[in-house]
């Protein structure tokens, strides 16, 4: 018995039975481990377990290898390897009837919902990054936003949203995997939105639209925007953010263009307001969009971004090329 | 021994636990997760507080999660989670400090 720590693509075979693991299971290998942990016995395979980020996934054991110890073997691997690459904060998302199970191995609970459970390592992570964000008097408004990079589309939003409330929590969301780093990304939208005086602008910390809340919006699995799940980011944000901040209003941008933002709107405007939060869907302006932007610089002609990025994006677009 | 990162140690495989140690601003902070905390949660805390008392922890926060295991696995868990922590490793003063 033992496990090998992979960084795919798997060999043909491997490939083969981690995915007939995993359908067994009935999970589905959502393509966006960085390593994935595989445990043969008498070479067959008899657990997997996969860490994409900061978030430990795909964990799956054979029926006939349960209650050998064969996840925590694969789960102790997992963290081992992520510790030694410098990530110390780890999630995890489970159903329900696994969180007790999960609980006596150290991770804690964040949100709870009827099909899934998200938990982390931390005991009381959310409750401390909750309390490290300063309170604010009147109507409070959120915006969350990737801003890959920070347009003068997201400016135009997060005006709007400003100018319709007292004060606007902005939340960058702090999740690696795209173009601009979080803390170039993190920078882009503090200093362009720096005039914006009732403008407050946070990192999301993990904790909303991040690979533990949210894989769909990573995966850009565009095909499959119908499987898209939301629940766990929305309902995190509604029964935990929102009540903690006073925050009644959230702002969005429209997607006309990617199915899956286009399907978290539509998922907020279903769910948002049972928790008596208003959701406001303001119309793309100009037809800007962070994806054009990208495809600009990847093609090598970052100078025609200038049209579509404040001054200090357009900075530090240049200070990259 | 001042601890410069976090590290870990141990696993969360039966009769194992796996110890995490990190920074802290003062003091020593043990949290501990145990299926027999009823039974022997006392006896874990004493061995590792002792284990860290000797090595010269001072500012710490420890977290242990506990699968049954033995005392002297605890002992050897704190230390090489120590040692990790401290940027200690392949320098260990065998019979010293660990003993």
């Amino acid at each position: 018995m033992g496990i090998g720590i992979y960084s795919p693509p798997l060999s043909a075979r491997q490939k083969e039975e981690y995915l007939q693991l995993l359908e067994a299971c009935g999970l589905r290998d959502e393509g966006d481990a960085d390593i994935i942990a595989l445990m043969t016995e008498d070479g067959r395979l008899i657990a997997c377990g996969a860490l994409a980020g900061h978030t430990v996934k795909q964990l799956a054991v054979s029926s006939d290898a349960e209650g050998q110890g064969a996840m925590a073997a694969v789960l102790s691997a997992l963290i081992a390897e992520a510790y030694a690459a410098g990530i110390h904060r780890l999630f995890l998302c489970t159903k329900p009837e696994n969180l007790s199970m999960f609980r006596s191995m150290g991770f804690h609970s964040v949100i709870e919902t009827k099909d899934a459970v998200l938990l982390e390592n931390r005991k009381g992570g959310l409750d401390g990054f909750l309390a490290s964000i300063p309170k604010y008097d009147g109507v409070c408004g959120a915006v969350v936003c990737n801003c890959d990079p920070f347009t003068l589309g997201h400016r135009h939003l997060i005006e709007y949203a400003a100018a319709h409330c007292d004060s606007l929590y902005v939340f960058a969301v702090s999740e690696k995997g795209s173009m601009f780093s979080p803390e170039e990304r993190l920078e882009m939208i503090r200093k362009g939105t720096a005039d914006i005086e009732n403008c407050h602008v946070f990192e999301s910390d993990l904790y909303l639209i991040s690979r533990a809340t949210f894989p769909a919006y990573f995966i850009r699995d565009e095909s499959r925007a119908d499987l898209v799940k939301s629940d766990l980011d929305i309902e995190l944000f509604c029964r935990r953010i929102a009540p903690a901040l006073n925050i009644s209003i959230r702002f969005a941008g429209e997607e006309p263009f990617s199915p899956v933002t286009r399907a978290y709107n539509e998922r907020m405007k279903e769910l948002l307001p049972a928790y008596g939060i208003r959701f406001e869907e303001i119309p793309r302006f100009a037809e800007i969009s962070a994806g054009k932007v990208r495809t600009l610089i990847e093609a090598g002609e970052p100078e025609k971004t200038g049209e579509m990025v404040p001054e200090s994006t357009y900075e530090v677009i240049q200070r990259r090329s | 021994m001042e601890i410069k990162k976090t590290a870990v140690a141990g696993t969360l495989e039966s009769s194992d636990c796996m110890v995490t140690v990190e920074p802290a601003a003062k003091g020593l902070e043990l949290d501990l997760e145990s299926a027999v905390i009823r039974q022997y949660g006392r006896q874990i805390r004493k061995v590792a507080m002792e284990t860290l008392k000797r090595l010269g922890v001072k500012k710490a926060r420890v977290s242990i999660v506990d699968k049954g295991a033995l005392d002297c696995t605890i002992k050897a868990r704190v230390e090489c989670a120590v040692m990790r922590a401290a940027e200690h490793e392949g320098r260990v003063n065998w019979g010293g400090m660990i003993r």
